[in-house]
């Protein structure tokens, strides 16, 4: 068992982990999906953002520079902790449109808490050369971002890799030629459904560093007790934004629903705020409250894990169970245990 | 119920004849490091000549060692082996026997040098491109891993320049790629069963961009001159291979054996440096061998051919495997007498299979029978008598 509590200290107050980061559009011109989450669910006073979306929207990021604050303009509470990262998912397919320098400059603009550093994330139908070019590239990239980062902000180092040793090595080598307080493995998105692959790399990186530890994208209702058993200290999440964009009911424990599939019900199972007050055609036919109601999902689904750690429960026993009910997410959960079992 | 058998744990006591133990095996059949080698002169004087030359010039040599079935090339290919195996500057691999073609032949080469020793060939190319590509100064296969786990080097930096560099000197990028890939605790297993010729999934051979197969004699050949040529380009001296019971070959279709022998003519034609193979073979086969298929013996060239025991060698043979167990300070042939010799050469006929396969029946029917002082004719008449 690797699951770990620990405490962050950033510009905006301690953050206690394991920690969930919703991810905001704003920047995005879906900016509008984000539901204010952050005073309804108390324990969620996190958020991540693209720095370079928000860049690169002109009138917003001119609203910043003349001095409104991320935070107003977001509509989240003063102490909210986030998280800006570089925006590198969208240099899958595009060049690099910008510079370490950059993107520290901008992390800073906004009073980003945690920065994470530009990256070139990899795919697997790139040659395997190219993706090799993009790890060293990221790693650069890393490496002069922790030469010019000499703030109070926290700094991860964004690591890529498709293989235990690359990631293993990486991250060896930042810790060795840089000054990072933790890193951030990204490029685990395309390879989801690859749980042994997206395992055993999380597990390489968890031997690899005892600091902060951040996976890039993987927060929705499938992994995120995988990445509170493997010791994750952080992740990020848009799958309460995406899954209610096709009308899918996010449940703790059985992953998303699509409500075209249920016929005949006068209230949904949930007793979060959204679920509890209103009747199903209420929630199904109203996008904002499902996307509500599926952050509350991912809150509910860390919460239910924390309280099982305060209650020193068996948390293999209580991953058995959770998992039960799904094939592959149960094949998941016992190769990661068969890994972490290797290890302790 | 039963109790005709006796079945006992129980040690013979070998302390009557000075000995802790039997030191002739049951079954004679050739330990892979042999302790004791009772060489034939002209024969050791070909192999010696043989292998220090290929040491000494790079040049590729081969020889064939022929003779009667219990005489000994086994034997002498093995301990040839244990000899060469201990130098650092070549790779050296066992076959037992040539199977169904090279690509047989190929496959057990392999597997003999084993996944350790490969995947450390796999570090020690990264090590020679770490030399020349960054400010390090790794020296062999494990202080590379210890750069590759500290982070002193960046992986990614490396393999794509090691795998173009080993492409352009096997000039085959799978099997560059391969090697490679043995480093990677993901794919380690899926490279080294394309690397034995094992065949691999159309999946997996993705995983590691491979597109092609070690499936037939003709990538069997390219894929061990690849593994020759990175040898070569590492600073090792060459390639040993030790080709056993190559008379198995007349058991194959015509079609089959001249593919075969075919297939080693263009091995050796394709490594006229840094390869040298040794074959064991009946000298039937080889005669026949010699006479149809020119093409392939005129490449070999040298043949030597082991003879039965002379009553000299007999002696330095048993004395030779008496001195492993000894225990009170005797020497020469003792418990054996020479009369007792004299026969076991004479049944034997100087076989050397025979002639441990006898003088180890007759020590244990001699402790059997709590007999003490020497081991002479009618003992070892008596005991012949039983088999």
């Amino acid at each position: 068992m690797l699951f770990r509590q620990q405490a962050l200290e950033t510009p905006h107050g301690d953050l206690q982990t394991p920690v969930l980061f919703p991810v905001s559009n704003i920047g995005k011109r879906s900016s509008d999906n984000t539901p204010e989450y952050t005073e309804s669910v108390p324990d969620l006073s996190t958020a991540m953002v693209n720095a370079r979306a928000i860049r690169n929207r002109d009138p917003q990021w001119e609203r910043f520079e003349d001095g409104t604050p991320l935070r107003e303009e977001m509509g989240v509470s003063e102490d909210t902790v986030v998280f800006a990262d570089s925006g590198g998912f969208d240099f899958q397919d595009e060049t690099v449109d910008t510079t370490p320098a950059k993107t520290l400059e901008t992390q800073q603009q906004i009073d980003a808490d945690i920065y994470g550093t530009v990256d070139v994330p990899l795919s697997r139908d790139n040659r395997q050369a190219e993706n090799q070019r993009r790890i060293s590239e990221s790693i650069d990239l890393a490496l002069e971002a922790s030469r010019r980062h000499n703030g109070d902000e926290v700094l991860l180092g964004s690591v890529h890799g498709y293989d235990p040793e690359t990631v293993r090595n990486s991250i060896q080598h930042l810790e060795r030629e840089g000054d990072f307080d933790g890193y951030a493995i990204g490029s685990l998105v395309p390879i989801r459904t690859d749980y042994e692959k997206v395992t055993k790399i999380i597990l390489a990186a968890r031997r690899a560093t005892d600091k902060h530890l951040h996976v890039y994208g993987l927060g929705g209702l499938t992994y995120q007790p995988l990445l509170l058993y493997l010791g994750v200290d952080s992740f990020d999440s848009s799958a309460f934004i995406r899954s209610a964009g096709n009308r899918n009911y996010l449940i703790p424990g059985f992953g998303g629903e699509p409500l075209k599939n249920v016929e005949e019900l006068s209230h949904l199972p949930c007793a979060c705020p959204v679920c509890s007050t209103r009747t199903f055609k209420a929630v199904r036919n109203d996008r904002d409250l499902l996307v509500q109601h599926n952050v509350w999902a991912l809150a509910l689904e860390l919460r239910r894990f924390r309280y099982m750690a305060a209650a020193d429960e068996d948390l293999e026993a209580y991953l058995d169970l959770r998992f039960a009910g799904n094939e592959v997410t149960k094949r998941a959960y016992r190769l990661a245990k068969q890994q972490v079992r290797r290890l302790t | 119920m039963s109790d005709s058998f006796t079945i006992s744990d129980e040690q013979r006591d070998y302390s009557t004849f000075g000995l802790s133990g039997n030191p002739f095996p049951y079954s004679p059949v050739p330990d892979d490091e042999p302790l004791v080698y009772c060489g034939q002169e002209d024969v050791t004087d070909r192999i010696s000549e043989t292998v220090s030359s290929v040491l000494s010039t790079g040049k590729s040599k081969h020889l064939v060692v022929t003779g009667k079935y219990g005489n000994g090339k086994s034997h002498t290919l093995k301990y040839t082996r244990s000899l060469v195996r201990d130098r650092e500057d070549v790779l050296v691999g066992y076959v037992a026997q040539p199977g169904d073609g090279f690509l047989d032949i190929y496959h057990e080469f392999v597997y003999d040098i084993g996944f350790d020793r490969m995947q450390e060939l796999s570090y020690e190319f990264l090590a020679e491109v770490a030399r020349t590509e960054t400010d390090r100064n790794p020296m062999g296969a494990s202080s590379m891993k210890s750069l590759i786990d500290d982070g002193e080097v960046l992986l990614s930096d490396l393999v794509p320049t090691a795998v173009q560099r080993l492409s352009d000197v096997t000039k085959f990028a799978d099997f560059a790629r391969a090697i490679v890939h043995l480093i990677y605790e993901d794919t380690n297993l899926y490279a080294w069963q394309w690397l034995t010729a094992e065949g691999l999934r159309y999946e997996q051979r993705k995983e590691m961009e491979i597109h092609s197969a070690i499936d037939d004699d003709t990538s069997a050949v390219r894929a061990f001159t690849a593994l020759k040529n990175m040898l070569l380009e590492l600073g090792y001296t060459g390639v040993f291979m030790f080709v056993d019971e190559f008379e198995r070959i007349a058991q194959l279709s015509p079609k089959d054996e001249q593919a075969t022998l075919n297939s080693i003519r263009h091995l050796m034609d394709q490594n006229g440096n840094g390869l040298c193979i040794l074959f064991g073979c009946a000298p039937e086969v080889w005669q026949d061998v010699m006479s149809e298929y020119h093409a392939f013996s005129e490449r070999i060239g040298q043949e030597v051919a082991l003879q039965p025991l002379t009553e000299e060698k007999v002696h330095t043979l048993v004395e030779g495997y008496l001195n492993l167990v000894r225990e009170n300070g005797s020497e020469g042939i003792e418990p054996f007498t020479e009369e007792g010799l004299q026969v076991v050469l004479q049944r034997s006929q100087g076989n050397i299979r025979q002639i441990l396969s006898i003088c180890s029946r007759v020590l244990d029917d001699a402790v059997d029978d709590h007999h003490s002082g020497q081991i002479g004719e009618e003992l070892v008449i008596g005991t012949l008598e039983e088999m």
